[in-house]
């Protein structure tokens, strides 16, 4: 295998109302299993998933559940402090889990800016798909418009139970942070030469493909 | 912050340990409990994490003197809870208004265009804007960019007058060129609107050279009122002023317990002292000492020999034995320094006092000092990025890793005391829900007047300025500095100035942020005011042009006396259960050691066998990789990693995430 050149490390929220699937998205994600059993990670900041993204590109995503402090929103600044993306989860057999979605995206823009001031790019999870018989996600168009209403950059239909669409919906979320990152690093610096960017390695990123 | 009310009825209704209040002790209390499995509830009536020991945002901050100014009672229609109060219990009422902060003013000196109807970027009321706006790629404010690492001290060699008379203009070079051009327009459009202001008395003597002055320097940069509220959220502007001793307890605290991963810092990169009107940088290392300029060889040879000393004091009793009845001031006079050399010693190193202080105080703190230098940096002291105010959250982060449960905007009506037994069982809040619990910790100001009735309190003096410059030329524009200004009468205190620059992200870039901090006398203005206008003079229309005037000027000014409360004995509170614990608010020191050591105390207290805060495992040792062999990361990774935003000389401490890596 060819030593990858360019490693990435981003620290990803993953942010819902209590009992939607969070951990167990996250669990599923990164250690490949799911527990119906399980209650909350003790003493676990955040997982380390590291994804070859392409032959010369590693990429390490930091997933940083909310902990104890999800019931009433009161998350510490530590917490959102230099993340690079979002996923926000709602639980589609629960409405009222989809209803506090866009406060929760709200609140996420509130609190946490990239560099330049834009809000960080947030994937909407709707999840326990697997379950069926759900009322919001018939409508595929609606879910489009409300994304697009409330600045997500795409949203997923998941089901961390049965392993359906999370690497895709963590794949989008990395995709439109690569590409936001190029935009930063322009913006930032545009007349100074960094010669260990030279290599045109930018990820072409305009929309993002559902499964 | 988002959904206070909805979902109270899920709390649980048991827990071994209940905190109230989430500062600097109760948040370490919090989470050395939660860390050795006690089920833990931390909750504070205010909306924001560390009661006086937060950091805000300036619009924060507006808000927050807002609530003092107004000094609205808060009265939340609470449900009663006398009527759960069964026959064989008590009940101990808690405070339902915070009365720790008085005396609070403030003044604005940059200009202030009313026609500008600007708000913070960012704010709450704007974030549907900026969302979407999001996919289309516009509106990147130029003055939004992150610290680069092009501003960290540069070395800049070129005494040029222009980079040091106009320190605040030194944004770093690349700085887009738009930013250039709207400073540029600001400028014009305050000149226009000068012409139309009553003029001030030196300005009509300025005026002709204005033109000139804007035409041949570069663009200055003029920093307006509205500017700072559009860069409201560049501040963090902390209610309490303090620094890490390098070698505190805090600093072990952080290391030992692996908090140190969730908090960065920066050294503080000057010590200073003012004397007979002159601001002079201290020198305190070797290096220092003998790359000073101000000291003749003579004397720094004097100095040396004198730190040596004082390192290793203990062992030459005979140095200081006949010494031991008299003030340090006076065992200083003794030693071989010239007076500019005993200046430096007592305010600047030993930070003591000139009359108070004994020998064996004054060789301590000196020795103390010496001892913390080098560990990070060339001063003793370490500075949080963010602010003061973070460090409470990181505790707090740690304590709801290990599943405390965390509820801000949640006040407490009242303890809940079992007759019998004479101990705490419960709490009911605010929503009329009895909680039971085993412990308590209950911060001060939580308690009612019917509790505190025989407590004396102190009070602390804090004024919070914006300036347009450092006190000091600096030969870069980066510094963090700490000046002591002794107190001018036998019976005042010395006053505590720390000098923060952008980098420290606790302000704007062409800002600095002073705090200064003293036991009250008077009200914070009359105690404090005086040292202000030694340092510095009011914003004003007039030009930079006189350049004679090298003071920094104040574009904003806070001032409010804080209660003092860390003194209070537990036996001076009226009828405590043995199962109530009390902690203080910030007391006015420097370091935090007073905030570790109550909270150290009171968990040994109570689980006399447990460790205090031991290491929890590293999330990193929980990597599941694709596929398990891959390279190490390699040199040419090029993108900014999560704390890459961060300027390059961050402290991180014990360094235990790249260990792991």
């Amino acid at each position: 295998m060819q030593a990858p050149h360019k490693e990435h490390l981003y620290k990803l929220l993953v942010i819902g109302d209590l009992g939607v699937g969070k951990t167990s998205i996250i669990k599923r994600y990164v250690h490949q299993n799911f527990s119906s059993h399980y209650r909350a990670t003790i003493g676990v900041d955040f997982a380390l998933k590291v994804l070859h993204w392409d032959p010369e590109t590693v990429v390490r995503l930091q997933l940083w559940d909310i902990a104890g402090q999800e019931r009433f929103g009161n998350m510490t600044r530590v917490y959102y402090r230099e993340a690079m993306g979002a996923f926000i989860v709602f639980d589609v057999t629960r409405p009222a889990t989809f209803e506090a979605v866009a406060k929760w995206k709200n609140d996420l823009d509130s609190k946490l800016t990239l560099p330049n001031g834009k809000p960080v790019s947030v994937v909407l999870l709707a999840n326990k798909c697997d379950q069926g018989k759900d009322v919001l996600m018939n409508n595929g168009l609606k879910m489009d418009q409300f994304c697009k209403e409330h600045g997500f950059v795409g949203w997923f239909e998941t089901s961390a139970k049965e392993n359906i669409n999370i690497d895709e919906a963590s794949r989008c979320l990395v995709k439109h942070i690569l590409a936001n990152e190029c935009d930063l690093m322009e913006s930032i610096e545009p007349d100074i030469v960094k010669p260990h960017l030279a290599s045109p390695k930018v990820v072409s990123c305009s929309s993002c493909a559902k499964s | 912050m988002t959904f206070p009310v909805k979902m109270a009825d899920s709390l649980p209704s048991e827990f071994d340990v209940i905190v109230i209040g989430t500062g600097l002790p109760e948040s370490i209390f919090a989470a050395a409990c939660s860390r050795s499995g006690q089920r833990v509830l931390h909750v504070d009536s205010r909306s924001y994490y560390g009661g006086n020991w937060a950091s805000f945002s300036f619009s924060g901050l507006l808000s927050w003197i807002k609530e003092y100014q107004e000094n609205t009672d808060v009265v939340v229609e609470s449900s009663t809870w006398q009527e759960q109060i069964l026959e064989n219990e008590e009940a101990i009422a808690l405070s339902r208004k915070n009365k720790t902060i008085q005396n609070v003013e403030v003044f604005c000196y940059a200009s202030q265009n009313l026609h500008e109807d600007i708000e913070e970027t960012g704010a709450l009321q704007k974030s549907h804007a900026s969302v979407t706006s999001a996919n289309s790629a516009e509106a990147v404010e130029p003055n939004c960019l992150p610290p680069e690492p092009n501003c960290l001290p540069r070395e800049d060699e070129s005494l040029s007058p222009l980079s040091c008379e106009v320190p605040a203009e030194q944004i770093p070079g690349s700085d887009t060129e738009i930013a250039l051009e709207v400073n540029d327009a600001e400028v014009t459009r305050k000149r226009e609107k000068r012409s139309e202001d009553k003029t001030s008395e030196e300005e009509t003597t300025k005026n002709t050279s204005i033109a000139e002055d804007t035409t041949e320097q570069p663009k200055k940069n003029r920093i307006t009122y509205s500017q700072i509220i559009k860069e409201g959220r560049k501040f963090n502007i902390d209610l309490v002023s303090k620094l890490l001793y390098s070698r505190g307890l805090l600093i072990d605290l952080l290391i030992k317990s692996n908090v140190s991963r969730y908090a960065e810092f920066k050294n503080i990169t000057r010590i200073l002292s003012f004397r007979e009107g002159i601001v002079e940088q201290v020198p305190c290392s070797r290096a220092d000492v003998f790359n000073n300029k101000q000291l003749t060889v003579v004397e720094k040879r004097m100095l040396m020999k004198f730190l040596t000393f004082c390192m290793e004091y203990e062992e030459h009793p005979e140095e200081y034995k006949a010494y031991e009845n008299v003030t340090f001031s006076e065992f200083l006079k003794t030693q071989k320094l010239t007076p500019n050399l005993q200046y430096f010693v007592l305010h600047s190193i030993a930070m003591t006092s000139e009359t108070t202080s004994s020998t064996i105080d004054g060789l301590k703190a000196t020795k103390n000092f010496l001892h913390c230098l080098g560990r990070y940096g060339n001063t003793p002291f370490l500075f949080p990025l963010y602010g003061q105010g973070e460090l409470p959250q990181c505790f707090c982060r740690m304590c709801a890793v290990f599943g405390g449960i965390y509820c801000l905007r949640h006040s407490i009506q009242c303890l809940v005391v079992d007759k019998e037994s004479g101990k705490c069982k419960a709490i009911i809040d605010q929503f009329g829900q009895r909680i039971n619990s085993k412990h308590f910790l209950v911060e001060d100001s939580y308690f009612s007047e019917n509790t505190c009735s025989h407590v004396q309190y102190r009070q602390i003096s804090r004024a919070v300025l914006i300036t347009d410059r450092s006190v000091l030329k600096p030969n870069s524009d980066q510094q963090i500095s700490i000046l002591t200004v002794p107190g001018e009468e036998p019976e005042t205190f010395s006053v505590r100035v720390i000098e923060l620059c952008s980098s420290t992200m606790t302000c704007m870039k062409g800002t600095y942020l002073v705090h200064l901090t003293c036991t009250s006398f008077k009200t914070a203005r009359e105690d404090l005011e005086p040292v202000v206008q030694k340092l510095f003079i009011p914003y004003t229309e007039m030009e930079i042009e006189s350049e004679e005037v090298e003071k920094p000027r104040i574009l904003w000014a806070l001032y409010f006396n804080m209660r003092d409360s860390s003194e209070v004995g537990r036996n001076c509170y009226n009828d405590l259960p043995p199962n109530v614990y009390v902690c203080s608010g910030p007391d006015c020191g420097l370091g935090n050691d007073n905030a570790v050591k109550q909270a150290e105390t009171i968990f040994q207290q109570i689980f006399p066998s447990e460790d205090f805060c031991p290491p929890p495992p590293n999330p990193e040792d929980i990597v599941l990789d694709e596929d398990s062999s891959h390279p190490e990361a390699s040199e040419s990774s090029v993108m900014p990693k999560p704390n890459s935003e961060t300027p390059k000389e961050t402290t991180s401490l014990g360094n235990l995430e790249e260990s792991s890596e």
